[in-house]
């Protein structure tokens, strides 16, 4: 006998609490949705959390700044605009910036021995830092650099921020 | 002009670079190896820069892949691409054993499917050139095995920071019994790719 069931693919099983942010793309959400965004590489993943209203935000940066691309458009993807657009977003749904703590990932050098494609992840790294700092929002745990690509979920009951990788497997910050 | 705009006539013509491209190769590595290396005839299609990790499998899928930047005349890269399993399978086809013998990745098999990786794209980027009489050579090329989103926003972020998409050229290796599906992604710059276009005579 065939049900419906056997014909679904293993992506409907999927979570349906799970929102995923793509490349250059950032959301906020609440409980009991939680965030991820698959397979950073010299991208950086930027989460905000406020722990008093288990809610939080996550944006997928590309690079540093517009000036990095000769078309500005889609400008979600630099770090300059994204991060700043990231915590008026939380700010919009209830969160003082001062209860806001931010975790973040990635910024790897996938291709070592590409001296331009290296030095993209740092970049990213550095501005994403400067624009929270900015901000005055404490970075309280990372996993950044290196040479591998990494997914995170940000979980917004505890503010768990899971990072998978091949190279490591699971890190929980 | 974008990659996507091209007319059929055009793409035809970059068809055509990719058989040329294809033949170079196959006879280039069947002199590296001292036996006979085949290459299917190339299937080119215009894709999305965003559909690339969808080519195998979404954007956590672990596959190895080979960059290759383009210097000279037009900027932009090469990138190849081939699911873990498809690599350990064509090292054993090169070595002329049975697909499934190899079974982990290592320096050996990193520093084979490297230089292959290069040679194909080296094939193709001096069948482009010729025919555009233009200078194009190969960077040095790099190789990494992660999770294909990752890689591909790597490469698409120093190459097609202006281009939407991309030109797959798909083609396989194969012996008697087996076939090894490889891809590589042509990712010029816009402005590299209207010079191409013009100095074949298509704008």
């Amino acid at each position: 006998m065939t049900s419906d069931s056997d014909k679904r693919l293993p992506s409907d099983f999927a979570d349906a609490n799970v929102i995923s942010i793509g490349v250059g793309e950032l959301a906020v959400a609440a409980l009991p949705n939680y965030l991820m965004t698959p397979a950073l590489g010299s991208c950086v993943g930027v989460a905000l959390y406020d722990s008093l209203l288990q809610q939080g935000g996550l944006a997928h940066i590309m690079l540093p700044s517009p000036t990095d691309c000769a078309r500005a458009e889609r400008l979600e993807r630099f770090a300059t605009v994204a991060v700043p657009a990231l915590a008026q977003a939380m700010t919009e749904i209830g969160s003082a910036r001062r209860r806001l703590v931010a975790k973040i990932a990635g910024g790897a050098a996938m291709f070592q021995a590409d001296a331009a494609l290296a030095t993209i992840g740092d970049r990213n790294v550095a501005e994403v830092r400067k624009q929270l700092r900015l901000l005055r929002i404490p970075i309280v745990a990372e996993d950044v650099g290196n040479g591998h690509a990494r997914t995170v979920e940000l979980h917004l009951d505890t503010g768990l921020f899971i990072v998978r990788s091949y190279l490591y497997g699971v890190k929980r910050l | 002009m974008r990659l996507e705009d091209l007319t059929d006539l055009q793409l035809d013509t970059l068809r055509e670079l990719g058989s040329i491209g294809s033949g170079h190769a196959a006879t280039a590595l069947s002199q590296l190896m001292g036996k006979r290396v085949a290459l299917r005839n190339p299937e080119l299609k215009l894709i999305p820069l965003g559909d690339i990790p969808g080519v195998f499998g979404g954007p956590e899928q672990l596959v190895g892949a080979v960059y290759v930047r383009l210097l000279g005349d037009i900027e932009g890269g090469m990138l190849f691409l081939a699911p873990r399993a498809s690599l350990l399978a064509l090292f054993d086809l090169l070595h002329a054993r049975n697909p499934g013998t190899t079974k982990s990745f290592g320096h050996e098999q990193e520093r084979l499917i490297t230089h292959v990786a290069s040679v194909l794209a080296a094939s193709y980027i001096a069948a482009i050139a010729r025919m555009a009489d233009l200078n194009v050579l190969p960077s040095t090329p790099s190789f990494v095995l992660d999770m294909a989103g990752a890689i591909l926003e790597v490469a698409t972020t120093q190459a097609g920071i202006k281009a939407l998409s991309a030109m797959l050229i798909r083609t396989a290796f194969y012996q008697e019994t087996t076939d090894v599906d490889v891809a590589l992604f042509f990712m010029p710059e816009q402005d590299s790719l209207e010079i191409l276009l013009g100095r074949l005579g298509m704008v």
